[in-house]
């Protein structure tokens, strides 16, 4: 995580405002920064979102691709994920100082994503053990303040949301080699169901007491953390990975509380996730029309 | 699902070839069925664990669980290479982890699997050692895999913790890790790679199936699969590292992280008797030594008081020995 020169002092001051459940910002322990979530911003991504949680900023793109399913998994289409530390949000980040830390949010997010429960890889399926639609979801962090897991993956999802695939008309089957005939019309595409996609929560331990979204000087205070994912499935909250970071260890009791708190917040940020895509949506109008041009 | 064409060989006389392909799901089916279903009593736990195994380190340890084999080292701590990462006020925890050329079987995935776990061994490493006991300086840990047959992660925990010790390096406690795994109902505890292979390739690809069947006519619960690697400091109870892929309801993950910290109780008798073995054993090497340079001493002080009472000259003369290969 980038780095916050913090005294003793200003330690002590945080620690003591979390026990009172009175934050440095006013917050309780409960509470997320205010979000900024703008999604479609970058035209030459299938799809994008940029998300703006107080400090960390974050920009996702996604690119699409078609490609040859794993053998293992003929129905399922391919997600890769590359996170890029800008320099721009850290000075540290310069070179390859932001490697360790995008390679920790790659491991993560990719964990996240691994159960086919979790995100749905059929539907990027297009002709089994041929093709399959592969997702690149490029992730710039812009700007680092904190409790980049969280951030990481609801901009991510709101990206996937917004993602567009192009409709797959016809396929020809010449000797065994397939060719797909795409629509041409842009606006002909299909969407991804994102209900079960997962988010992640990282629950931070500051003292005795477990609180979300730390900003950078919490992140500095706090002795570990454990990043839970969230994903929703029938009304229900799943686990779908978990680890702990930051370099402490937890009492079993401990950590079954923060899971369950960070579960349930994981719950509200879903639905609350999913109400403000819906207001972006009905905003911005899928009010184009239908085809364009006199073409058809 | 691609259908493939049984292709006839003029060559081959008749005989067909390719089978198919690839593995199916139903083949995942037909491993799952062939697999040896855990009983009521999990399995005896008989890992075989050595300390010190190699005299060029100072810490080094061997583990073998299973089919699976581990070697860990440990170097001392030396000065930090990054200045960067010089503003912690702790001492960093680099761990290298590497496959062996003939350790696994698919060649493709070993690059990205030595990162993950190199990654999650240094976290579940971080608690256990005092980390401000080396300020600006690294420790490297190297893991070597000689064989892959399962629990990967937990066997490396196990296998550092004892070459931590073996070097020397002062931890707050003994760190002792373990798997468990959950698939179509069954629990794994510490599963082989045959079972690891069902969750993570097929990634479930029959859990996602079975749980379509049942939402259509019976219950809607998906099927969960997943599974979880817990390190654990069993003096206080912590938990240096608790980590888990797959889906899992929070009712199961709390009932697979205690299996996991129940086996993580009674690995640690085991690795507290070994070490207890090796420091005996070191004990006694250190008593032999002892005692021969005890020997050492005293021949000597008998030269010197010789050489005090006879003289240089009669010294010399007595204790010259007669060239055997010089004529008399």
């Amino acid at each position: 995580m980038a780095y916050v020169a913090l005294s003793e002092a200003e330690k002590t001051f945080i620690l003591h405002g979390v026990e009172e459940d009175f934050r440095c910002d006013g917050r309780s322990r409960r509470d997320y920064r205010p979000m900024e979530l703008e999604t479609g911003l970058v035209s030459n991504a299938s799809g994008s979102a940029r998300l703006r949680l107080a400090n960390t900023d974050i920009l996702v793109g996604i690119k699409t691709e078609i490609d040859v399913p794993d053998p293992l998994t003929p129905e399922f289409g391919k997600l890769e994920f590359f996170v890029d530390c800008s320099a721009n949000a850290t000075p540290e980040f310069e070179g390859r100082g932001g490697s360790d830390l995008a390679q920790e949010l790659v491991l993560a997010l990719e964990n996240a994503y691994e159960s086919p429960l979790a995100f749905d890889y059929r539907t990027l399926c297009l002709i089994p053990g041929q093709q399959c639609w592969k997702l690149y979801i490029d992730i710039l962090i812009l700007e680092c303040g904190g409790n980049l897991h969280d951030a990481v993956s609801l901009a991510a999802k709101a990206a996937l949301h917004n993602t567009k695939l192009p409709r797959v008309t016809a396929s020809l089957l010449d000797a065994g080699v397939t060719d797909l005939i795409i629509s041409d019309n842009p606006y002909d595409c299909t969407r991804l169901t994102i209900d079960t996609v997962p988010l992640l929560v990282t629950v931070c331990k500051i003292g005795d007491y477990c609180l979300v979204d730390p900003s950078a000087e919490e992140e500095a205070c706090s002795t570990v953390s454990i990043v839970v994912s969230v994903s929703m499935r029938n009304g229900e909250a799943f686990l779908s990975g978990s680890h702990m970071t930051g370099g402490g260890a937890m009492h079993r009791d401990t950590m079954r509380n923060c899971l369950n708190l960070g579960l349930s917040i994981g719950e509200q940020l879903n639905t609350l996730l999913a109400k403000v895509l819906k207001q972006e949506e009905e905003r911005v109008g899928p009010k184009r029309p239908k085809t364009v041009g006199f073409l058809k | 699902m691609l259908r493939v064409t049984q292709t006839k060989n003029a060559l081959l006389d008749g005989a067909t070839i390719a089978e198919d392909l690839y593995t199916t799901p139903k083949d995942c089916e037909e491993g799952f069925e062939s697999l040896e279903l855990p009983g009521k009593n999990p399995k005896k736990l008989s890992p075989l664990l050595r300390a010190g195994v190699l005299t060029t380190v100072r810490g080094s340890a061997y583990m073998e669980y299973g089919n699976t084999k581990v070697m860990a080292i440990v170097a001392p701590p030396h000065e930090l290479m990054r200045a960067t990462a010089r503003r912690m006020n702790m001492g960093v925890i680099n761990c290298f982890v590497n496959f062996a050329a003939f350790a696994t079987g698919e060649l493709e995935s070993v690059p990205e699997r030595e990162k993950h776990l190199g990654s999650m061994l240094s976290k579940a490493l971080e608690p256990v050692v005092c980390r401000t006991e080396f300020l600006n300086f690294q420790l490297d840990i190297r893991v070597l895999i000689l064989d892959d047959d399962g629990c990967l992660l937990s066997t490396a925990i196990n296998c550092c913790g004892v070459a931590l010790v073996e070097c020397g390096i002062s931890t707050y406690d003994l760190v002792t890790a373990s798997t468990a795994c959950i698939y179509r109902d069954n629990v794994f505890l510490n599963p082989t790679a045959k079972e690891e292979e069902l969750l993570r390739k097929h990634r479930g690809g029959h859990a996602l199936a079975g749980s379509e069947n049942s939402s259509s006519t019976t219950t809607g619960a998906p099927q969960e699969h997943g599974l979880i690697t817990t390190a654990s400091m069993d003096t206080f109870d912590q938990l240096a590292q608790c980590q888990q892929c797959g889906y899992l309801s929070p009712g199961t993950y709390v009932k697979l992280l205690d299996y996991t910290l129940a086996i993580n109780k009674s690995l640690r008798q085991i690795i507290r008797r070994v070490l207890t073995a090796r420091i005996k054993e070191q004990h006694e090497l250190d008593v032999r030594e002892k005692a021969e340079s005890a020997l050492e001493d005293q021949r000597l002080a008998e030269i010197i008081e010789r050489l005090g009472r006879q003289g240089l000259d009669e010294f010399i003369q007595s204790t010259i020995k007669e060239d055997p290969f010089v004529k008399r």
